[in-house]
């Protein structure tokens, strides 16, 4: 497991997610990448049963379980800022016993999925990412396997990423400034997923652009 | 065919000179007999004489007739088996049965094939010597008596004079840590760990560093059964490109009087890869070619360069 930077690309205009997914795999093609099959990131939204909440109008914290394909045995359960479960995937048959003081949200579940790329140590992933039967965005995950700090190759996978992203390469993910010279994990990606689905969750009311 | 026919020839030839060979020793015995004989008697010694001198002179001339058949022969037969280059073993080629024993043509090949390795054996170790890669004492020229003398010196060193030696490296670079161990009798085997960027595998032969392998951080450099895996190469790239220039390195840094200080300029070498991912090319200002970092160190100023870009 290397140092993983996930990032949403913006529909491009007058296309569609798929159109602009097309266009960025293409991109990727003609850099040399070459597929590798394909990968799956699905998250579920809980929150904590109002039965357990203090009497003082506490609000409930939310809490995300998710799956990755590149981990097929791990289940991941984390609170946002908070700290992130790795358990194994028996973890969603526990969820169900523990229905009284965690209640999965209704609608939730959002996920990504797509083909999976590998340039040279790079492993990239383009994925659509769904809510239910309609596309709203597109994620690119590149990971650097070699590297297992964050701060090290952050210069390096910008690089990378501008070579085809171009415009749209992103920022450092908050994650890499948590922690200095600490060693990247599986969480670290979960919860720039997780931050990622939360963004697009919000911008769910606003119309996406191209979607036909 | 044509062999066959070229052999039905001589071979009657053969007969032919054989018969003459006898005819010769015979009319050759007769002349022997008649001067055995002497005069026979006659009546007159005149006549005598004349009898005998005829009788000679007759027998004189069929050994002369037969020696001639026999040279007229003798050319014909020819002298087949010393014109092929392979001498005697060409007689193997007048074999009638080629299809049982293809034994002509093999051997033909052989010979051909082993012609051909003498002479890409010859130029080999003509470019071979002009690029001497030798890292022990004994040079080329050396001559053979003092070759077994030069070994020792750097070859048998006490186990605990190399631990000193590496114990003495791992304390001069902080963010380098090295594990020594023996699990094969007295040849030392480290495992170097550099930050949190790679580690290294180094095989040594008493101070001679015999083979590096460098993995990433967060590989594993253990087999099954828990031992160093020296024969596993790199799942990356990086590393499979970093393993190969450091080889080079091994061949590069070489002092057999001072072995120490071979594994003392490597080890500063390997240091400089602590900023593998951080370095940009010193050349081309960029931090990737063709999906790779800068994997090339070079050796004097330890400035981080693209394998295509260092010259």
């Amino acid at each position: 497991m290397g140092v993983t930077c996930v990032s949403q690309m913006p529909v491009a205009e007058g296309k569609s997610v798929q159109q602009t997914v097309e266009l960025l795999t293409r991109k990727l093609e003609m850099l040399g990448a070459e597929k590798q099959g394909t990968f799956c990131v699905d998250c579920e939204t809980y929150h904590t049963a109002a039965s357990t909440l203090g009497s003082q109008g506490q609000t409930g914290k939310l809490m995300y379980v998710m799956h990755n394909s590149e981990y097929p045995l791990s289940c991941f359960a984390l609170f946002e800022n908070g700290p992130c479960l790795i358990a194994d995937t028996n973890f969603d048959v526990l969820m169900v016993k523990l229905k009284g003081f965690f209640q999965s949200a209704k609608a939730s579940k959002i996920e990504t999925r797509g083909t999976r790329y590998q340039y040279c140590d790079f492993l990239v992933k383009v994925g659509t990412v769904t809510m239910g039967p309609s596309a709203r965005g597109i994620s690119v995950e590149v990971e650097y396997g070699p590297c297992v700090v964050a701060s090290d190759c952050w210069s390096l996978l910008l690089e990378f990423l501008q070579s085809f992203l171009g415009s749209h390469t992103p920022g450092a993910p908050a994650v890499f400034g948590n922690r200095h010279d600490a060693v990247y994990g599986p969480a670290d990606t979960m919860v720039q997923y997780m931050e990622l689905f939360n963004k697009i969750r919000k911008q769910q009311q606003v119309p996406v652009a191209g979607i036909r | 065919m044509a062999d066959v026919i070229n052999v039905s020839v001589n071979l009657e030839a053969f007969s032919q000179a054989i018969s003459a060979i006898q005819a010769l020793r015979s009319s050759v015995s007769r002349v022997f007999d008649c001067l055995k004989d002497g005069m026979r008697n006659k009546e007159t010694l005149e006549g005598r004489e004349k009898a005998f001198i005829a009788h000679f002179q007759d027998n004189l001339h069929s050994v002369n007739r037969d020696l001639n058949e026999l040279e007229r022969l003798s050319n014909l037969v020819g002298k087949p088996s010393e014109n092929h280059p392979l001498h005697n073993s060409g007689l193997l080629s007048l074999d009638p049965v080629q299809d049982k024993t293809p034994l002509y043509s093999q051997l033909l090949q052989a010979y051909k094939w082993s012609n051909k390795l003498q002479y890409h054996a010859g130029l080999a170790s003509g470019l071979l010597n002009q690029q001497s890669l030798k890292r022990s004492a004994n040079q080329m020229g050396v001559s053979a008596k003092r070759r077994p003398k030069a070994q020792p010196t750097t070859l048998v060193l006490p186990p605990q004079y190399v631990d000193d030696v590496i114990s003495r490296i791992d304390r001069m670079f902080p963010e380098m840590s090295i594990h020594l161990s023996r699990p094969n009798g007295t040849s030392a085997m480290l495992l170097v760990t550099l930050g949190k960027v790679l580690k290294v595998i180094v095989v040594m032969r008493s101070l001679f560093i015999d083979r590096t392998i460098v993995k990433g951080y967060n590989e594993n450099v253990y087999t099954e059964d828990g031992k160093l895996d020296i024969w596993s190469k790199s799942n990356y790239q990086v590393f499979q490109k970093v393993t190969d220039h450091a080889t080079t390195a091994l061949l590069h840094y070489q002092l057999p009087q001072m072995p120490d200080v071979v594994v003392r300029s490597f080890m500063t070498w390997l240091r400089s890869y602590i900023k593998l991912f951080q370095a940009p090319c010193q050349r081309c200002g960029k931090f990737l070619q063709d999906g790779l970092p800068p994997t090339w160190r070079d050796f004097r100023t330890l400035e981080a360069f693209h394998d295509t870009c260092r010259q």
